[in-house]
Formats: C-alpha cells, structure tokens, sequence
C-alpha cells in the first residue's frame, strides 16, 4: 500500500471514530509538523507545544478533511494558523534562547556557524516567507502543495520561495541570487 | 555540494525522531481524554432528560405499571422458583443457568 492510501485508509477510519488509526496519522506525520512548526516559530518547546494543540484540532476536525487530500499540508496548514494565532496574541512570549539551546545537540552539527547564521536569517524572515521557505527547501513540499497547506496563491508562495532563498544564501555567505 | 542540498543538510538539523512514542502517547493521552469529557458530558445530558420525561411523565405512567405489575406477579414468581429449583438441583449459580456467564 503507498503512503497516500494508507493515509486515506486510516482518516476515513479516523472518519469513522477510530482512535487507533487516529494514533497511526499522529505517529506518520508528527515529525514533519514538528520539523516545519520548529522552522516556523524557532522555538522546539513552542513547536511542541502547537504541534499537539494541532493533532487535537485535527482529531476535532477529521470529518472536514476530504479523501484523497494530503494529509501532511492540511496538518501543517492547521498548525501554521495556530503558529500565526500566537504570534498575534504574544501569549506564548518565551524566552527563546533558553528552549531551543536546551534542546539542541551542538555534537550533530557539523559547521555551528552556519547553523547559527542560518538560524539567525530565517529569525529575521517575515512569517509567512519563513513558512514557505521551511516548507519547500527542508521539507520538500512542492509550490502547490505549500500554497495549500499556507492557504496562500501559487505566485506568492513561489516569490517567497526565491526571496527566502537567496536571503539564507547570502547570510551563509554564498551567492546573492537577487 | 549545491545550494539547496547544503541549506537542506543545515535544515535537517532541526528534524524531530522519525518515531517519537512519548510525543505521540502525550497527544494520544489528550485525545482520549477530551473523548471521555465528551462522552459523560452526552450521557450526563441524557440521563437528565431521562429524568425529567420520566418525572413529568410518572402520574400517568404510575397506574399503568402498578396494574401491570400486579399482572404478572404470579409468572415472576413462577419464574423465580424454577430458576432457584435449577441452580439446588445443578448446583450452579444463577448466571451460569441463565447463560449470563461461562
């Protein structure tokens, strides 16, 4: 079975109360919301946090979900609204440095500095360019795919795409493509 | 290494276990529990108009159930000494007679 049926075989079993194909789609998918959330916000602990509130919105809302739609982008596309929710009220204010170096494991990085420089330009991105440059260059969504998980147009999400690029580019010291 | 393959290796850094059972049993946890908050809250609501039909409904209801009652005292009795003559003479308790239990 793909990855595709298989995951619309468990949310119409999902569709149809199942909790144990509910905790299938949750062990499928929680590392690519994890990831994606953790680039969106930068914080792993707030990521976290949103991820799960995202499950459980997903668990509420799995009969909206249409069969053969992706899983994957309606999950992110309910997490980054979530993501956007709080960066409005300013009610998850922490202190960010303090999570995410907790967290992390200088060991696996093979060049810190780039890392660091990559962390600091996607920090200084506009959110809903970071949210696609976190989707289409480490997550391998594809433009459309990104558009409809982000609820944004094709064209948008593309520009966004190229800009971000270029700005992490040019922060890690490569080529300036502007 | 390109461009993209190289932010790509840098992005992967921020990559969360593929299996991660105490983050997936956490949101599991919660599921489960909102599920159970859901269930007494519909039963708690159909108990109490249960209730309440039944209070409001219990002047006439009362008459009819004391004259059926009163109908079939005598099969209910009937009843009860079989079942009690069966479980002396096979020495096996009431459940297992009336096949409520293996």
């Amino acid at each position: 079975m793909s990855p595709a049926s298989l995951d619309e075989a468990l949310v119409a079993a999902a569709q149809a109360g199942s909790t144990d194909a509910f905790s299938r789609l949750v062990e499928r998918h929680q590392q690519a919301l994890r990831a994606f959330l953790r680039r969106a916000c930068g914080d792993w602990a707030q990521a976290d946090d949103l991820a799960q509130e995202t499950f459980l919105a997903a668990w509420s809302r799995i009969d909206r979900l249409k069969a053969g739609a992706s899983v994957r982008a309606w999950l992110c596309g309910i997490g980054y609204n979530k993501h956007l929710t709080a960066l409005r009220s300013g009610s998850r204010e922490r202190v960010r440095e303090a999570s995410y170096e907790a967290d992390r494991d200088p060991t696996r990085c093979a060049a810190p500095e780039d890392r660091l420089a990559l962390e600091a330009a996607m920090g200084e991105l506009p959110a809903e360019q970071r949210a696609c440059v976190a989707l289409c260059l480490a997550a391998d969504f594809s433009h459309t795919e990104a558009a409809e998980a982000l609820n944004l147009p094709l064209g948008t999400v593309k520009s966004h795409v190229t800009r971000g690029r270029s700005r992490l580019l040019q922060a890690l010291g490569g080529p300036d493509e502007r | 290494m390109s461009d993209d393959h190289r932010l790509k290796a840098l992005f992967a850094y921020d990559e969360p276990p593929q299996r991660d059972p105490a983050f997936s049993s956490a949101v599991m946890a919660e599921v489960m529990r909102r599920r159970f908050l859901a269930d007494v809250a519909v039963l708690s609501g159909v108990s109490a108009l249960g209730g309440t039909a039944l209070w409001a409904l219990w002047p006439s209801l009362q008459p009819a159930l004391v004259a059926i009652s009163q109908g079939l005292a005598p099969a209910i009795v009937a009843g009860a000494l079989v079942v009690c003559a069966g479980m002396i003479i096979s020495g096996r308790h009431a459940g297992e007679l009336l096949g409520l239990e293996t």
